[in-house]
């Protein structure tokens, strides 16, 4: 046993190849960001259909919400990777094949679209009516009363969850290396393949993201606390 | 069209062995995450000298993303420790440790939100510790926490889409080796997609039932 | 006369589903005069005053600006056509609203709060705004909080902030829902002092109140509401004086100071 677990603390293999990890890691970024962008505006479109006065808008904000939170970060990855391509292809008479890092950002930015979106209803719900009337008795329309008087209310009050979420989503980047976007993980296991050495390599990038995380959502936390303390006094 | 019926309906042994599959892992998992969950948090909140290691793996395994603890512990651990012995329970139990982190912090906070009047009432009628904390402060914590341990059990169950990776024979490596056979990946994706999306609706729309009623019985569901 | 009123209600009903809160109400209120609206609660005073300005659209009805109809408008062909929301929003700036909860919005200043539908809705520039928004302050006495968050302020300090937020539009009536109903009893008096100041300057002003004494002292007339339909109207000396109905004497002696 002392041998394998010297072998899997000798993470100086992992830190031979930091160039190269670290590339994978930016890769990871690059996938969060894209991805939060879509998972932003999808979500707070979503949130809006909930909210319509029409029930046929309501019901289909509903069905992209619960499609979307209910679904499995792989299998909506494999789903835009490899079926998604197929059906559009289908639809327009040519062969349509998706670059593995717009199927990433897509799946990852709609499934947390679902998430993004109920954190935005309850947000909006949570403004006092009265808000909205002083809006509307003043004459504004209602697309000044969403950006100017709804939504700045619905940031301030929703940040901290948004910010969880913004983690989690941050985690759920490991997965795209499962269709070859060359993230941290991808890189990880193609040194694996080539050094034979998985022990150092799975233990580095456990060790590695735990680091990073435990940064992310420490702060997170820390600012959270203040900054539910400043909006609630 | 004829594709669903070929490639899903005549396939649905299959499938639906390896939904077995996924459903037996993840109830696995669940259990031992509740079992792991409050022992972690016990020992957090009334452990003082442990405290700093149960802080320390509550961190590790709730900020180590689910794919990266999956290898970990599927490669990893049977060279150091000498389990997990099959893919199989390396599947659960790497589910479980990550899921056992957040419902020790969940724990906490159903216990910390117990007013302390309450604790205080319990021993001025002579309950000893042990009596005030499973008559009093844990019913308490089962029912504000029901929701968010339901929830962790959706979570189980998305999540447990990645041990496919690791060969294990579940639902969504089932439908992969399906495609593989037949080329088509169109109809039993999706039908594969849609049991998950299904299975996890069902699945919190009765925690959500579930959750409703229990409130509803002890009249805390006033607003 | 021959005046046209600034507003005239003209026969408004209005009902939520089968429920008719407001079942025929017509009254005029003239450049300039005060017209206090009392009743008992859903005798409909808060519905009718959403009405005016269409935050509640009658169900029956119309209510007038100056002679032009709220709900409707003569187009290009002479014909009478429904209007937008956005013209009905043109139309809102023209009424200064005060409600009972205040209202203010809570990630803006006070300064920010009054500026912001003058520059928004009427495209005021900036400075201007500001500048006639501290005029606003001052009118009610608040100038000194302008750079304050309104969860900041007391109750009195809220509802004059919101009053003088009204004022910043120049709008070309004032109503007041119940303006003072929210506030402890110490606070009412500041509320009701600006009130008072702008009844005296010629403001024309609907007010909904459970102030009797104060209806008495500012208002031109006064108008008994009791469900849904104008029981009783008259001056302050008539309505407070001499009551005619029943109703209305039954509701003044539970008043009674």
């Amino acid at each position: 046993m002392s041998e394998a677990l010297k072998q899997s603390l000798d993470i100086s293999m992992f830190w031979e190849y930091r160039a190269v990890f670290l590339e994978g890691l930016t890769f990871n970024c690059l996938v969060f960001l894209c991805s939060a962008v879509v998972a932003l505006s999808v979500g707070l479109g979503a949130a809006l259909l909930r909210i319509n006065r029409l029930w046929p808008m309501r019901w289909i904000g509903t069905l992209h919400v619960e499609v979307f939170r209910n679904a499995p970060d792989y299998i909506m990855l494999v789903w835009v990777h490899f079926v998604l391509p197929l059906l559009i292809g289908i639809l327009i008479r040519r062969r349509v094949e998706f670059h593995p890092f717009l199927s990433a950002v897509l799946a990852l930015g709609l499934v947390y679209s679902g998430y993004f979106a109920e954190t935005f209803r309850a947000g909006i719900q949570a403004i006092p009516q009265g808000n909205l009337d002083a809006g509307r008795a003043f004459g504004m329309s209602e697309r000044l009363i969403l950006w100017r008087i709804a939504l700045p209310q619905v940031v301030r009050r929703m940040l901290p969850e948004a910010l969880n979420l913004f983690v989690s989503m941050f985690k759920a980047t490991t997965i795209v290396s499962l269709i070859a976007v060359p993230d941290l993980m991808y890189n990880v296991s193609m040194v694996i393949q080539q050094e034979m050495r998985p022990l150092p390599l799975y233990s580095g990038a456990a060790l590695t993201y735990f680091l990073i995380i435990l940064l992310l959502s420490s702060g997170v936390r820390l600012f959270s606390e203040r900054w539910r303390r400043k909006i609630l006094a | 069209m004829g594709n669903w019926e070929r490639l899903v309906w005549n396939q649905r042994d299959v499938l639906l062995a390896g939904l077995g599959v996924t459903v037996e892992v993840c109830a696995i998992a669940f259990i031992v995450a509740i079992i792991g969950g409050l022992a972690l948090c016990l020992v957090r909140i009334y452990v003082a000298p442990l405290r700093p290691v149960a802080v320390l793996l509550i961190e590790f395994f709730r900020d180590t993303p689910i794919f990266v603890q999956l290898m970990w512990v599927a490669y990893v651990w049977p060279e150091i420790f000498g389990f997990p012995s099959t893919f199989f329970n390396a599947g659960w139990l790497a589910l479980a440790l990550q899921s056992s982190a957040y419902l020790a912090e969940t724990f906490r906070a159903g216990i910390e939100a117990v007013p302390r009047g309450q604790r205080e009432a319990a021993f001025s009628a002579g309950m000893s510790q042990a009596q005030t904390f499973t008559r009093i402060v844990l019913p308490q914590v089962t029912l504000a926490t029901a929701p968010s341990i339901v929830n962790q059990f959706t979570v189980i169950v998305k999540s447990s889409t990645l041990i496919s990776v690791i060969t294990v024979p579940d639902l969504m490596s089932q439908s992969q080796k399906l495609v593989n056979v037949w080329y088509e990946p169109i109809e039993i994706l999706t039908a594969t997609a849609g049991i998950y999306i299904v299975f996890v609706f069902l699945i919190s729309s009765a925690g959500k039932l579930l959750a409703d009623r229990l409130l509803r019985r002890y009249g805390l569901n006033a607003s | 006369m021959g005046e046209i009123p600034r507003i005239r209600i003209a026969d408004v009903h209005k009902s939520f589903g089968p429920l008719e809160v407001l079942r025929g109400v017509s009254f005029d209120v003239h450049r300039g005069s005060v017209v206090s609206v009392i009743g008992a609660s859903g005798s409909g005073k808060s519905t009718l005053l959403r009405c005016v300005n269409y935050l509640e659209p009658p169900s029956s009805g119309e209510v007038y600006i100056e002679g032009e109809p709220l709900g409707s408008r003569i187009d290009g062909r002479g014909q009478r056509k429904p209007r937008s929301l956005a013209e009905i929003n043109a139309m809102r700036r023209e009424l200064g609203v005060v409600f009972q909860q205040f209202n203010l919005w809570p990630h803006m200043t006070v300064l920010g709060n009054v500026i912001e539908a003058p520059i928004r809705v009427r495209k005021l520039p900036r400075k201007e705004a500001i500048a006639y928004g501290e005029e606003c302050l001052r009118r009610v006495k608040l100038i000194d909080k302008l750079s304050e968050y309104p969860a900041r302020l007391s109750g009195g300090q809220q509802q004059r902030a919101a009053i003088a937020r009204a004022l910043a539009m120049r709008p070309k009536a004032m109503l007041f829902d119940e303006a003072t109903s929210s506030l402890d009893p110490e606070l009412t008096d500041e509320v009701l002092g600006v009130m008072r100041e702008l009844a005296a300057d010629g403001t024309t002003m609907i007010v909904v109140t459970h102030e009797m004494n104060f209806a008495h002292e500012i208002s031109d007339r006064v108008i008994f509401l009791h469900q849904g339909v104008i029981e009783e109207e008259g001056s302050p000396a008539e309505i407070f004086g001499a009551p005619k109905s029943e109703r209305l004497r039954q509701f003044l002696s539970k008043y009674r100071k």
